[in-house]
């Protein structure tokens, strides 16, 4: 299979799925090994796929290659973390195919024509293997105005410049991680333009600070100068290679290769009815050379119109002992 | 204080006696309904007659410097029972009812007939204590509870609170016991027949269930060392001790992670052993860690509140509180849940 079919809206996504998860069945050691202690080698459908537990990217080198790969052939995406932390490894075998799934993902939702891209990232410039930065550094580098680029760090932002990308016809897309915002909107004492999108990006890399995501983007839309519709987030992680985005609710929708469902802490094969919460499992056929069938550890709930929130991280540290709430009756 | 105790006391053995048809009637139900197994009912009640024959509730009052003058009498204490495991509540009831202090149980409607015997018996024995039991919170609307005794995670403690405050069951000078220990760690040096029943013991005794029980074991041996000869004394535990609860699915998922990772594991029908350094988060399921003493303390450290006991099996560890292997399902009385005494 051409790995760029996956960008193909006239093949259905189930025919797809099907074939990259046979691909990767079989070039997949890591994968492969799961799904056939699970007993699952030829799915009739999308739901009888098994999703790995993200958690494998810190433990194995998740890989799908008919072939070894030498050092250099490949990007290598690392998450962020403190000393002695396990950290996730991705490593993307054909970093175009991830490029073309951030400005094709990107295109369902807006028109990258019209935005300059701004990006403040503090907590990850430690990281040189970010994917995010990587992301961010593409879309900066295919905006042709010259006028997008990563904003130095403890610096505010300038009118002057706010204003050179109206000048310019172009309205601003501001990346960020939540708390890295907050801080750049109390040093600014500018509003960005109405008509200006603050993309947050998750994470918490700089600060713990205890605020709940409506509270932040409250603050931020306060800060900014904004209406709250314009502040908009992505649902993106070192191990996908595609992005959801919420553009001004709560709610996140995926591109056309990408697949977001519920499943049941106590029994991932099964999904969870609309509304209630579970695990979020993704399906992301860009992750063609790594694992496409994805177990996160964020909590989730999806709606009727296939939308979903992220709720946090899923705690599973009170299953065991003398739990009162868990004895709930 | 003195006639108090001896009251407490008779009673208890009263409960405990082999004849005592209310208590055969209760474990019967408890066995009917599915909520424990025979074995793990028997086992608890064996364990608890043993320490009570023994003098152990004069022993605790002793301990604990109950006197006319150090007491608890006229303080109203709320207990907040879990259910995970037969009479897990027994010691919270018992030690409060012998401190002289007005009890007021939450039962847990997994768990409801054996400790409300034991508190049928404590009513009718004649104390000065007030003792009422439930298993419906809001029985103790407006009950302005001195002291709570609940065990919960960290995430539960305000949604409890909330809750006790909006029945006003609590106030402000409410003292709260939280405990959040969840498992126990063991330190396994030989492999003699008798410290790996005391180990098998430890492990699955209630299925793995209540922060006594061994969740991670440290050994010098690996699991591929001892994998056969262990499961040879697992068979042996399950042959006399059937497990009543099944493991979910996420087990089988959590196995099939562990081949794609390569991990070494052996499944043994209701219980996974894995051999990994991770916090041990599922039910049913035993982490397996290669290493010595300073491995247990790192764990130890790692884990911090989620710990209750560290277990050895041979000599002390230097800077750790330890207790013996083959007292983890048979403590004493007075044993500190968290590190708390409930006197």
């Amino acid at each position: 299979m051409n790995p760029y079919q996956i960008f193909d809206e006239s093949v259905f996504f189930e025919e797809k799925v099907l074939k990259v998860f046979k691909y990767q069945i079989e070039n997949n050691p890591v994968y492969g090994r799961f799904c056939k202690a699970l007993g699952v080698t030829d799915p009739a459908n999308i739901d009888e796929i098994p999703l790995l537990p993200i958690q494998a990217f810190k433990e194995k080198e998740v890989i799908t290659a008919t072939k070894q790969l030498s050092a250099n052939s490949y990007q290598l995406f690392r998450s962020s973390g403190t000393s002695g932390m396990q950290r996730s490894k991705h490593i993307v075998v054909d970093p175009d195919l991830y490029k073309q799934s951030i400005f094709d993902g990107m295109w369902e939702f807006y028109d990258l024509h019209d935005y300059v891209i701004w990006a403040y990232t503090p907590g990850y410039n430690s990281n040189p293997n970010s994917s995010l930065v990587w992301m961010l550094n593409a879309l900066i580098e295919r905006e042709d105005s010259g006028l997008s680029k990563f904003l130095e760090l403890d610096k505010p932002l300038l009118k002057n410049e706010i204003d050179e990308i109206r000048t310019s016809g172009k309205k601003l897309m501001l990346f960020g991680a939540a708390f890295g915002l907050l801080d750049l909107a109390e040093r600014s004492s500018v509003d960005l333009a109405k008509d200006a999108i603050v993309m947050e990006t998750g994470g918490m890399k700089t600060f713990r600070r205890e605020m709940t995501k409506q509270d932040l983007h409250e603050q931020l839309a306060n800060d900014f100068g904004l209406n709250l519709e314009q502040i908009h987030s992505e649902y993106g992680m070192t191990e996908l290679l595609s992005q959801a985005y919420s553009r001004g609710s709560e709610w996140f929708d995926c591109p056309s290769w990408m697949q977001v469902s519920i499943r049941n802490p106590e029994n991932p094969m099964q999904e969870v009815e609309h509304g209630e919460e579970g695990l979020i499992g993704v399906i992301d056929l860009a992750n063609f050379y790594s694992c496409s069938f994805i177990l996160t550890e964020d909590k989730g709930v999806m709606n009727a119109e296939n939308q979903f929130q992220v709720l946090g991280r899923w705690n599973p540290k009170n299953l065991r002992g003398c739990n009162f709430l868990i004895d709930r009756d | 204080m003195k006639s108090h105790i001896a009251k407490v006391s008779q009673a208890t053995r009263k409960w405990l006696q082999p004849d005592n048809l209310s208590l055969k009637k209760a474990i019967d139900k408890t066995v009917e309904e599915a909520l424990f197994s025979f074995e793990d009912i028997k086992f608890q009640i064996r364990t608890l007659k043993q320490k009570v024959d023994s003098g152990q509730v004069e022993e605790w009052a002793k301990r604990a410097n109950l006197s006319e003058t150090k007491n608890s009498v006229g303080k109203k204490v709320l207990c907040l029972h879990a259910g995970n495991l037969p009479l897990v509540g027994f010691q919270d009831a018992l030690g409060t009812i012998l401190s002289g202090a007005d009890y007021y149980g939450k039962l847990s409607k997994k768990d409801p007939y054996l400790l409300s015997g034991f508190l049928k018996m404590m009513d009718e024995a004649d104390l000065d204590n007030q003792i009422q039991y439930s298993t419906e919170l809001a029985d103790f609307k407006n009950l302005q509870a001195d002291k709570v005794l609940f065990a919960g995670s960290e995430e539960s403690v305000s949604p409890v609170k909330e809750k006790l405050f909006k029945l006003n069951a609590v106030n402000d000078n409410t003292e709260f016991v939280i405990r959040t220990a969840k498992f126990s760690i063991a330190y396994l040096d030989n492999e003699d027949p008798d410290t790996l029943r005391d180990m098998i013991e430890a492990v699955f005794r209630y299925g793995g269930n209540g922060c006594r029980s061994v969740a991670v074991i440290v050994s010098p041996f690996s699991l591929s060392k001892v994998k056969c000869h262990f499961t040879d004394y697992v068979e042996e535990f399950w042959l006399n001790n059937p497990q009543l609860k099944k493991p979910k699915e996420a087990l089988a998922y959590q196995f099939a992670y562990n081949k794609a990772i390569e991990r070494d594991q052996a499944w043994l029908d209701d219980f996974l052993v894995q051999e990994t350094d991770d916090f041990p988060d599922q039910e049913f399921v035993l982490n397996w860690v290669v290493g010595d003493h300073d491995k247990v303390k790192e764990l130890r450290s790692r884990f911090g509140n989620s710990v209750q006991t560290v277990y050895r099996t041979g000599e002390s560890i230097f800077g750790l509180d330890t207790e013996f292997l083959s007292m983890s399902q048979t403590p004493d009385l007075w044993w500190e849940p968290d590190g708390i005494g409930v006197v």
